[in-house]
């Protein structure tokens, strides 16, 4: 928001910048998430895709170990890059970006289009879960804690998951942020843009992120009545965290 | 760049064993009543996947035997028993076959007890639910 206040003060034009997103963020988290996040994946999901088919090693790690037979979810899968596929498990995706399903869809992944506060599986239902970098797009701690209460509701007693987030202590980033509530951009050249939104123009995108501090992840997760913190670290600007809902 | 690794074979669209996990959560219905949710106009597909005996094994105490035999059943894909069979190779080949190769390429599925519709488009079920819903 702009607001120009010349009128009122004689030495001449004043502009004055607030941070309208600030405030939208908390007084109307779920239409926040659609603006910047929902929205922007769907404009960018291709360019996203082609950017991220790296997995990171805790990730691959994870999912190497768990046992055959096993149901997996992959709540907020993108493109599925971690999903596979893989002969001794079940992978399931979902992802509230149409456009990314689309994708995840035509590598031949399993997927469903779902919101993350309101999956659509049923309780006790998968064997283990992954939520890769993911929960940081919540706009507020309550959702971001809602968002893993209902991942430990469709987790079976004993089940495990996966979370990773976004850290503010990054290492190999070389601009650091200094809060942890942040628009980042996303630039597309016209090249990719054109391929993203048919659009002939270069553009720029901004995506929220909540940035977690040490001990952040595993303390909201605490805060989940069913799980239990089994594993933590840092790898990759992430923080994250194996999760174990109580039997 | 395109994605030029898929090989014909590996045409995905929603598994039943997928089917078998979804459930209706609009707010304040009964997602036990109305499990599983009716599949309308399906357009079924068969595609072939490795037949694999331990990750079946692994598998079947997964899976709702009521609900897959009611899915079956009004697809008409076969009369399973009301009890689950012994976990033989021949059962475990019956069960790859139905909830691994057999896929809704579209259609929908209907909650019965709400009656809220979820489309499949292009093998993708759509679980968004409106605003007044969640």
């Amino acid at each position: 928001m702009i607001a120009r206040v010349s009128d009122q003060f004689p030495w001449g034009p004043v502009r004055i910048r607030i941070e309208s997103w600030r405030c939208c963020r908390l007084t109307d988290p779920a239409r926040f998430e659609q603006d910047h996040v929902h929205h922007v994946y769907d404009a960018i999901a291709e360019h996203f895709s082609d950017t991220r088919y790296k997995g990171w090693p805790v990730v691959e790690d994870y999912i190497a170990a768990l046992p055959i037979g096993s149901i997996v979810g992959d709540i907020g899968c993108g493109n599925g890059k971690y999903m596979g596929p893989y002969d001794h498990l079940a992978f399931l995706g979902c992802d509230r970006s149409g456009a990314l399903m689309r994708i995840a869809h035509e590598r031949g992944h399993d997927v469903q289009i779902a919101d993350g506060l309101c999956l659509p599986y049923r309780s006790c239902v998968l064997d283990h879960a992954l939520s890769i970098a993911v929960i940081h797009h919540f706009a507020t701690p309550e959702r971001r804690r809602a968002a893993l209460a209902e991942i430990a509701r469709v987790l079976r007693p004993g089940g495990t998951a996966l979370v990773f987030a976004w850290a503010l202590e990054q290492v190999s980033r070389k601009r650091a942020f200094a809060v942890q509530d942040n628009l980042v951009t996303w630039k597309t050249t016209a090249r990719q843009s054109r391929k993203a939104a048919n659009d002939r123009t270069a553009s720029t995108y901004e995506r929220f992120y909540h940035m977690f501090v040490q001990g952040e992840l595993q303390a909201l997760a605490a805060e989940v009545p069913a799980l239990d913190v089994i594993r933590d670290g840092y790898d990759r600007d992430n923080w994250w965290v194996v999760v174990r809902r109580r039997a | 760049m395109r994605y030029f690794s898929l090989s014909a074979t590996r045409v995905n669209t929603e598994r039943l064993l997928t089917h078998n996990m979804l459930q209706c959560h609009v707010k304040n219905c009964r997602p036990n009543e109305s499990f599983p949710l009716t599949i309308k106009d399906p357009e079924l597909e068969r595609t072939e996947a490795e037949f694999n005996p331990d990750f079946m094994r692994g598998l079947v105490p997964k899976l709702d035997w009521t609900a897959l035999r009611k899915t079956a059943g009004a697809l008409g894909l076969g009369d399973l028993p009301a009890e689950m069979p012994e976990a033989t190779d021949e059962f475990l080949q019956m069960l790859h076959a139905l909830v691994l190769e057999t896929r809704v390429v579209s259609g929908s599925m209907v909650c019965d007890v709400c009656h809220h519709v979820f489309p499949i488009t292009n093998g993708i079920p759509n679980m968004l639910l409106q605003a007044d819903e969640v």
